[in-house]
């Protein structure tokens, strides 16, 4: 075990502090209303893949970096420490990009991965139905062949970025005959083929982030088909174990700019005439938020660098999981009880930050519910980890 | 960059334990062990290879995980201070007088005296003093410190952080056996009255070995609490997995089994962090000192929690005098409060962040590099 970058290792960091002198993007920078954060965002993916930063680990002949996992860290570090937003496809690069290079056949990989990287196709996944939560595997939406096609019927929800994404993963059942984990496919569905309709819905923080997509009659090519017939739940899982290990290194990078800006908006925000940082109860705050973003980081690179170059997702993820829920909403609540009345008395500029502090606040409760939720994550570490008995 | 662990350091951990469960008894046991065993385990710690001198190879990394698996198998042995001084001194080893490199060099034991009446872990509550090479001053929870041949003493010199080397059997130092949660670290109380030193480092050089000393102490003592608490939930898993009631194995009730994986994910992390903190230190990573405080401010309160949650796991049976759990729980909470507890290590951490602020910079608290 060794945390000193090697001379490459080093050589990149600089190359990245270069590229962000010259043209580093801050997170408080970014518009507030989602069209346009989402157009910046895909710029600064763009402009950081073009700097080949994206997908590092990815195999070369795919517009993937072909180097070490470890880069990717590194990289990932670099950003983090300019207070970089995160890359804005992160279901390509965290969830469907992973899967695709795992189950998919190379004219797959050559047609999709390079603009995962790129941002160029943002892409989303229809897995979580209205009566299909938790208990994926008893999602009903069909997917009947019919010659070289197959038509989808159905419908799902929750899905992130599904008015932005061109391009879909959808779980739908292609065999009602045999258990109900077996009959289940992955296809890759072009948003715009008719009788694909997509209903963005509003969450708690007052943005549309997701959506409902309703499929009627939604003819997809056979060759859309990801892995074998039947092969879905496996993907699903594999890719949901990605979801919860590799998105984690991305997210403890955010995790820490935002702590970073709460620490400097405690250090100019007034309370009772001393600035809120002075007060060693928000010192301490502070420093608890710190110690489980820095906890999470750490289990997080003893958990996911395999499996950042494609390799096996080990249920040990579920923990990375539980550990990301956990540090994001102490950091959350952490800015709420430090900023106290603050938060109800700004003035123009200083409501701009409220804002960001409140929505920051209500997005962490789906920390613990996205991606499966906290108590899943309890069964899989029983299961899978402790070996303990069913119920 | 390498997150692993080597295979050096793989066989380094599976044989220490091999080493504990075949020189010292089971964990129910344990505290009945007398003196002939302790210095029986010591002297095979030492041919282990585990007590070498200040030039010595093995890094943080290594002493955790010894210190692990001395948690799990609740040894009693002055390894903090016999290892933690050495690994401090590595670094200025080449420079060291000749007398020291040569107590280093043998098997000596060293325990470290940094706590005074009153005062906490900080160094603004250090008021022993050295003048003319010699020191006087009480510390407080001096582990072992009977069967230590050296004292390493944070002590002014010169009205700034020293640290003092001196014989625990030396004229003028007392040692009072004083009372400890876990029988198996014995505590006492030294003073000090113009004891001869046998070595002393003052200024830069100093305050260098000290923020590493206390650095590895902290790493130590967390790993220490992880290899107990580690310990303590495999049993009451097993337990769980055995125990009957209701008609079913009570592993099987949905309440237990998310409490068991919860204690996991408290165990697993607190590893990994520790792990990490000792890369750091190994490394000479700038911040180094910061990686150690989150690692300690974390694992002091999830330790807890994994033998609270163990213990609970058990039952009333877990509360009887017999029943090892408390065995384990105890360590855990000496091993808290060493070197500085979460409530430390968070003021320690958050005064980190205000001063980032303060300085007009981004806050620098805990980088990779």
């Amino acid at each position: 075990m060794q945390l000193t970058e090697t001379a490459s290792e080093r050589a990149l960091a600089e190359e990245v502090r270069a590229f962000l002198a010259r043209a580093g993007l801050r997170s408080e920078e970014l518009p507030h209303g989602l069209d346009e954060r989402m157009a910046v965002l895909r710029d600064w993916q763009a402009a950081c893949h073009a700097a080949g930063f994206v997908g590092r680990a990815w195999p070369a002949e795919f517009g993937g970096g072909g180097r070490p996992p470890a880069e990717q860290i590194v990289v990932d570090q670099e950003l983090a420490a300019a207070g970089a937003p995160e890359f804005v496809n992160i279901v390509g690069l965290g969830v469907l990009g992973p899967s695709l290079l795992r189950f998919g056949n190379d004219e797959q990989r050559k047609r999709y991965i390079p603009t995962i990287l790129s941002a160029d196709e943002i892409w989303c996944q229809g897995f979580s139905e209205p009566e299909a939560g938790s208990d994926l595997a008893s999602l009903r939406t069909r997917a009947t062949e019919d010659g070289d096609t197959f038509v989808i019927n159905g419908q799902k929800t929750w899905v992130s970025w599904g008015q932005y994404a061109p391009l879909c993963g959808v779980l739908a059942r292609t065999d009602g005959s045999v258990a109900r984990h077996r009959g289940i496919s992955m296809l890759i569905v072009d948003m715009s083929t008719p009788g694909v309709e997509v209903r963005p819905m509003t969450q708690i923080t007052g943005h549309a982030e997701f959506s409902e997509v309703f499929f009627e009659d939604v003819v997809v090519p056979r060759e859309n088909l990801l892995g074998e017939l039947g092969d879905g739940w496996k993907i699903a899982m594999y890719t949901l174990g990605h979801e919860r290990g590799t998105a984690a290194l991305p997210r403890q990078v955010k995790l820490r700019t935002w702590l970073d800006r709460a620490v400097s908006v405690a250090a100019r925000r007034e309370l009772d005439g001393h600035p809120v940082l002075d007060s060693p109860e928000a010192q301490t705050a502070l420093a608890r938020a710190l110690v489980r973003i820095e906890v999470l980081r750490h289990h997080a690179y003893q958990t996911v660098g395999e499996f950042l170059s494609g390799g096996a997702v080990g249920a040990e993820s579920s923990s990375v999981k539980l550990l990301m829920a956990e540090a994001e909403q102490e950091l959350a609540a952490t800015a709420l009880e430090i900023f106290g009345p603050t938060l109800l008395d700004g003035d123009a500029d200083d409501d701009a930050e409220n804002d960001f502090w409140y929505e920051t606040y209500l997005y962490s409760r789906a920390a613990s519910v996205y991606g499966g939720t906290r108590q899943i994550q309890r069964d899989i570490i029983a299961d899978r980890i402790l070996n303990l008995p069913k119920e | 960059m390498d997150l692993e662990l080597s295979d050096e350091q793989r066989w380094l951990d599976e044989s220490i334990n091999t080493l504990l469960e075949r020189q010292w008894p089971p964990a129910q046991d344990a505290w009945q062990a007398g003196d002939t065993e302790r210095t029986r385990l010591w002297e095979s710690l030492v041919e282990f290879g585990l007590v070498a001198g200040a030039e010595s190879e093995l890094g943080a990394i290594e002493l955790c995980l010894a210190a692990r698996a001395i948690g799990g198998h609740l040894a009693s042995v002055p390894l903090l201070g016999s290892v933690g001084v050495r690994y401090a001194l590595a670094p200025v080893a080449a420079g060291l007088p000749d007398g020291l490199s040569v107590l280093l060099e043998s098997a000596s034991r060293l325990s470290i005296a940094l706590l005074e009446p009153g005062g906490g872990w900080s160094m603004s509550g250090v008021g022993a003093t050295v003048t003319s090479n010699r020191l006087t001053g009480i510390k407080a929870a001096v582990e072992h410190a009977p069967s230590v041949e050296y004292l390493a003493v944070v002590a002014v010199v010169d009205g700034e952080p020293g640290l003092a080397i001196v014989r625990s059997d030396a004229p003028g130092v007392e040692l009072t056996p004083q009372s400890s949660l876990d029988a198996t670290v014995p505590l006492s109380r030294a003073a000090f009255a113009e004891a001869e030193v046998e070595a002393v480092f003052e200024h830069e050089l100093a305050a260098t070995i000290i923020d590493r000393l206390l650095s590895i102490a902290a790493l130590l003592v967390a790993a220490e609490a992880v290899g107990a608490a580690e310990r303590i939930f495999a049993l009451a898993r097993q337990y769980a997995s055995e125990r009957r009631q209701f008609g079913r194995t009570i592993a099987s009730n949905q309440a237990l089994r998310h409490l068991m994986a919860d204690l996991h994910v408290r165990q697993a992390s607190s590893w990994s962090t520790t792990l990490y903190a000792a890369a750091a230190l190994d490394d000479g990573i700038p911040l180094a000192g910061q990686t150690a405080s989150v690692a300690k401010a974390y694992v002091s309160r999830a330790a807890r929690e994994v033998a609270h949650g163990s213990i609970q796991v058990f039952g009333g049976i877990a509360f009887t005098e017999e029943h090892p759990a408390h065995r384990f729980l105890r360590r855990i909470i000496v091993r808290e409060q060493q070197f500085g507890d979460a409530a430390h290590h968070e003021r320690e951490l958050g005064r980190a962040l205000a001063a980032g602020a303060a300085a007009r910079e981004r806050p620098t608290a805990v980088s990779a590099r």
